[in-house]
């Protein structure tokens, strides 16, 4: 049997051509010009076989970005293993392996037996016992993991671009459970080790696993569907063209503020359970011009790319400038970092924070540092906004659709700052500081839409327009 | 008001048929009819775990059909509509309280448990109508309040005009107004107190309700006994069960709140105890309008299957299931169903839309209340409608979909479904009415006079039938909706045949099967049979949108399987590995028999 380093640098080629085509593949676009193996281990078996691996792509630029995978091999690939071929490799077919049902379940067997291969380190959380007995599906494209359910039970988030050092999603999960936070799907295992064999000995998170949350729907499903209600309902009783007349989001029957409220409590609670798992300090002398500092370096860089913004950009300064004079306690710790309403699930005990990771585009140490909560209701607040306005999209004459958008936003934005402020102090009374996170993130939304999504920039330019409009 | 007035018939329209208290015994003892002096109806086809797998169907004797032509439905106008309930499929009747009564409280203030009221005819008739429903194989339930009587039953006036007698202690009574002071005031609109003097007996007397229903004295072993054999009385004339009405209440214990007790608990057993050892195949359901948390020890103990009450309502699901179609989100009912408990294997919820017994925020806990408050109450139209009787086909504007849906939920959520009288054709109610008579006007059989109900006088009938355009009885009849094929009538008729074709929708367990899409509820009915071929796995989908919707549900479980569409039987494709996805119109609904490819090839 051939080994699995050499298999792997049997199918390197191939792999360079399979890459641009995977969605967690962050180099597309560019040419790739080598893929060079940084670790090859069998897993298990011999046919099939399973075979994890660490490449790094060679794009011409450093540093060189790693990836995951999980090979299967097999003399005899099934039909409905087809779409996941890599390469043959003497008689045998290569394809990556999360697809394969029958191969997906012993990475559950090897963290259920505690097992290391090769340093690479299957592991349950403390006090976990698993039920292998469970059959496994992957679960739908995601920007930089893979993710396999067992059952209805578990879900193995495999993680795809992998770096040396420490995992802030494991790690926040792992510190939340620890302060038995209930708003968080709970951590049960996890897959470690060096990123190489040889070399590179540092070591990486290569998976995650968690309770699977059975029955949930994301806040944005949830919210959008409020929405749609909302503007049916508005389309009934329109008046005469040019009115600006709709529905009162608080009398029709899709009413979100419930939820929001409850989601906004459950976010503080969370901020709770951070600060007593990990800490919590005053600001550092010196955060708050660095706050400031930051967001002024972001609008140059959008001002530049998006001129349909020079018109606020007076305001834009003046808000951020009044973030240098803030008053008042200002704690830091860790927070989500990366929070909107994908990011919250509604299972049927209420709401559920997944995914904490932080911002993928931003370093990790940056990711790292403390950071105020009011980020986090900052960002949720801007998807509140997003969330209102996605259907309107690409309605013309939508003068009351607008208006209907602005009723359900300004709603549900002020019942997730009252449910937050059940369970932590209310962040309408740091307006100044809100509102900076707020223009800050909408920037940040005005750089992406420009980029990728052009009809989408209207909603963050209008969010602008309207919160440097009103003065706090 | 001399003692000697006492004595005069509590029940003057009782002359001439028998009753209690048409004589008294030398012991004071008052004579009541007994069974034996009724012919007794021909038992229903025996099968013990019937009520599990019924469509029950609530009618009013008043409101249904009036044979004797004085403007107010009877037992034999029943009788004689029910081969159209036999038709449509309906397996046990429910029929609120048709004993003697002066009708304070809807017949729920009962003055004689062995006779029937007048205008609705006789002990006889109701043989009869339990003889001709049995050959139909249709049960029939009724109700029977055992906390209270009214304060013209025979008993009472004997306890407040005797205290030595034998019926002076069937009463709580009480020098002082101030015993048992943590049971709260139900009807807080109408009484101040659950204690009221009687200047008969110059004493206070208990009552958990209205004023003119005092409360049984269950500490006293008589009342018990009599009771129970109110309970034989009709079970010998040959009554499918009952629905036991107040159940919580029937103790009092100082330092308590007087419900709930154990106590009370214990009667329930001896009550089951009576049905199980002389009656088998007859049904108990426990009226305990509280959190299925709670009504679950109603149930009683899990361990023999259950030795209390056979069946009880499950009242939050029903404003879950608007509230979830009102917020297009499943959540309402997904968690209502999540909190709901296991119950013993031989028991059974009962569920319903629309009934005369609704949700009362009293009854729940503090962190539902808030949760009912801020989802529910809040919403002005939830809190305009819900509260006060509506029927089904008004409170949904009407809307054949959400009708549709609403029944498809009724008829396939786990528990027996309560149909509701005209529910099943759309009927109206006359908010003019008033809130309790607005959803009783009588049943609309015809476009002809009076709606086909009587042949009276209009301005004789007990309530005026619905004449609106659009609910009135020209328009939504029986008559015209039996003939065509389009109709509400018969789309109900063939969910209800569809239901008893699976003993998943009765038997089987309930998993909801998640997906990412809010608006979509779909769950999973299984049902393990003994064999293989008894196996019946059911998938149920519904769109509690009013958009179009699609769905993706992880069926992998059953890959290889192929669901088959059970009101038209056309195959879907099979089951793979990957999520099935379904697309659903506004307020559709489907549901699947899942043939698995071992014991379905030939299917």
């Amino acid at each position: 049997m051939i080994s699995a380093v050499d298999l792997v640098a049997d199918i390197a080629d191939a792999l360079a051509a399979v890459l641009p085509e995977q969605r967690w593949f962050s180099g597309k676009g560019r040419p790739i010009h080598a893929i060079i193996p940084l670790r090859a281990t069998d897993l298990a078996g011999a046919d099939p076989r399973l075979v994890h691996a660490v490449v790094e792509v060679d794009q011409g630029e450093l540093p060189r970005d790693r990836y995951q995978f999980l090979f299967g091999v097999r003399s005899d690939v099934p039909e409905n293993l087809g779409h996941a071929w890599v390469a043959a490799s003497g008689d045998q077919g290569v394809y990556q392996a999360e697809n394969d049902v029958e191969l997906a379940v012993l990475l559950l067997d090897l963290m259920a037996r505690g097992t290391e291969v090769q340093g690479l380190r299957f592991a349950t959380e403390p006090g976990v016992t698993l039920d292998t007995e469970q059959r496994s599906r992957p679960v739908g494209a995601e920007q930089s993991n893979t993710s396999l359910v067992y059952g209805q039970t578990y879900i193995l988030k495999l993680f795809r671009k992998v770096a040396a050092g420490r995992n802030r999603d494991l790690e926040m999960h792992r510190a939340l459970a620890a302060v038995g936070c209930q708003h968080i799907a709970a951590p049960l295992g996890s897959i470690e080790g060096p990123l190489g064999t040889a070399g590179e000995a540092d070591t990486a998170a290569f998976g995650m696993l968690t309770e699977y949350l059975r029955n949930v729907a994301d806040g944005w499903a949830m919210a959008t569907a409020s929405v749609r209600d909302l503007l049916a309902e508005s389309l009934l009783i329109e008046g005469a063209p040019g009115s600006v007349e709709h529905a009162d989001p608080a009398d029709v029957g899709g009413d979100f503020a419930s939820e929001a409220y409850r989601l906004g409590h459950v976010v503080a609670t969370v901020h709770t359970d951070l600060a007593t798992a990990l800490g919590s300090s005053p600001a550092p002398a010196g955060y708050l011009d660095m706050l400031a500092d930051g967001m002024h370096r972001r609008l140059d860089g959008v001002l530049e790319q998006v001129p349909e913004l020079s018109p606020h950009s007076d305001e834009l300064r003046a808000a951020f400038d009044a973030v240098r004079g803030f008053e008042g306690p200002l704690p830091v710790q860790q927070v989500h970092g990366d929070l909107h309403l994908g990011q919250v699930l509604r299972s049927v005990t209420g709401w559920v924070l997944i995914d904490f990771e932080g911002e993928p585009m931003v370093p990790l140490a940056d990711r790292d540092a403390p950071a105020s909560p009011l980020r986090d209701v900052a960002a949720m607040l801007r998807s509140l906004d997003y969330a209102a306005n996605h259907l309107p999209l690409g309605e013309t004459d939508s003068e009351q659709r607008a208006a209907v958008a602005l009723a359900w936003s300004t709603r549900n934005q002020d019942a997730f700052c009252d449910g937050y402020a059940q369970a932590a102090p209310d962040p309408r009374k740091q307006a100044v500081l809100l509102r900076a996170f707020e223009l800050d993130k909408a920037l940040y939304e005005v750089a992406y839409e420009h980029g990728n999504r052009p009809l989408w920039l209207p909603i963050p330019l209008a969010a602008i327009a309207r919160l440097t409009a009103a003065h706090p | 008001m001399s003692s000697a007035d006492l004595r005069t018939e509590p029940n003057p329209d009782l002359e001439g048929v028998p009753h209690t208290g048409e004589a008294v015994l030398s012991d004071g003892y008052l004579v009541e009819p007994q069974a034996d002096d009724f012919d007794h109806a021909k038992a229903a086809p025996t099968d013990p775990h019937w009520y599990k797998r019924a469509v029950f169907y609530e009618v009013l004797v008043r409101a249904f059909h009036d044979h004797d032509g004085n403007g107010t439905g009877d037992l034999i106008g029943l009788t004689r509509k029910l081969d159209y309930l036999e038709w449509l499929g309906i397996d046990c009747l429910w029929l609120p309280p048709f004993y003697a009564s002066p009708l304070r409280d809807g017949g729920y203030d009962i003055s004689d448990f062995r006779a029937v009221l007048p205008e609705f005819g006789t002990v006889e008739d109701f043989v009869e109508l339990l003889n001709e429903a049995h050959k139909r194989g249709i049960r029939v339930i009724t109700d029977l309040v055992m906390n209270h009587t009214s304060d013209q039953h025979p008993w009472f006036q004997e306890s407040r005009r005797d205290p030595q007698g034998p019926y002076g202690g069937f009463y709580v009574w009480s020098d002082k107004d101030t015993g048992y002071p943590e049971a709260r005031v139900i009807f807080v609109d109408t009484e101040t107190s659950n204690w009221t003097y009687d200047p008969v007996r110059c004493q206070f007397y208990w009552h958990r309700f209205f004023s003119h229903q005092p409360d049984l004295n269950y500490d006293n072993p008589e009342v018990g006994e009599a009771m129970l054999d109110v309970l034989r009385f009709w079970l010998d004339l040959g009554i499918d069960g009952f629905r036991l009405d107040a159940v919580p209440y029937l103790f009092e214990e100082e330092g308590t709140n007087c419900e709930n007790l154990p106590r009370t608990h214990g009667f329930l057993k001896r009550c089951r105890k009576v049905v199980d050892d002389e009656y088998p195949d007859r049904v108990l359901l426990a009226e305990a309008n509280q959190w299925p948390a709670d009504v679950v020890e109603y149930f009683g103990d899990p361990a023999v299957g259950g030795d209390e009450a056979h069946m009880a309502f499950h009242f939050p699901l029903m404003p879950r299931i608007f509230m979830a179609v009102r917020r297009e989100s499943r959540f309402p009912i997904s968690e209502i169903l999540a909190q709901t408990p296991a119950i013993p294997s031989g028991a059974q919820w009962g569920i319903f839309l629309r009934n005369h017994d609704e949700l009362t925020l009293e009854m729940v806990t503090d962190e539902e209340r808030d949760y009912m408050y801020s989802e529910y109450v809040k919403d002005p139209r939830m809190r305009a409608n819900i509260g006060i009787r509506r029927r089904l086909a008004p409170l949904l504007d009407n809307d054949r979909n959400q009708l549709e849906l609403f029944t498809a939920l009724l008829l396939s959520l786990p528990g027996s479904p309560v149909l509701y009288y005209g529910d099943e054709i759309g009927m109206g109610d006359n908010i003019w009415l008033g809130d309790r008579d607005a959803v009783r006007t009588p049943m609309q059989w015809t476009p002809d006079r009076n709606a086909g109900f009587s042949c009276c006088d209009p301005g004789r009938i007990y309530l005026p039938v619905i004449m609106d355009p659009v609910y009135g009885y020209q328009a939504i009849n029986v008559e015209a909706q039996s003939a065509s094929t389009q109709s509400l009538l018969n789309w109900t008729r063939r969910m209800i045949q569809v239901r008893r074709e699976h003993p998943a929708f009765g038997l089987g367990d309930f998993n909801e099967l998640g997906s990412s899409n809010p608006s979509v509820l779909a769950y999973r009915r299984h049902h393990v049979g003994n064999h293989d071929t008894d196996d019946d796995l059911v998938i149920c989908i519904n769109n509690l949108s009013r958009f179009p919707q699609p769905v993706e549900l992880d069926l992998s479980e059953y890959a290889g399987g192929v669901p088959v569409e059970l009101t038209g039987g056309v195959r879907f494709p099979p089951i793979g590995e990957l999520p099935y996805l379904l697309t659903l119109p506004g307020h559709g609904f489907y549901w699947f028999q899942i043939v698995l490819p071992d014991i379905g090839r030939d299917a």
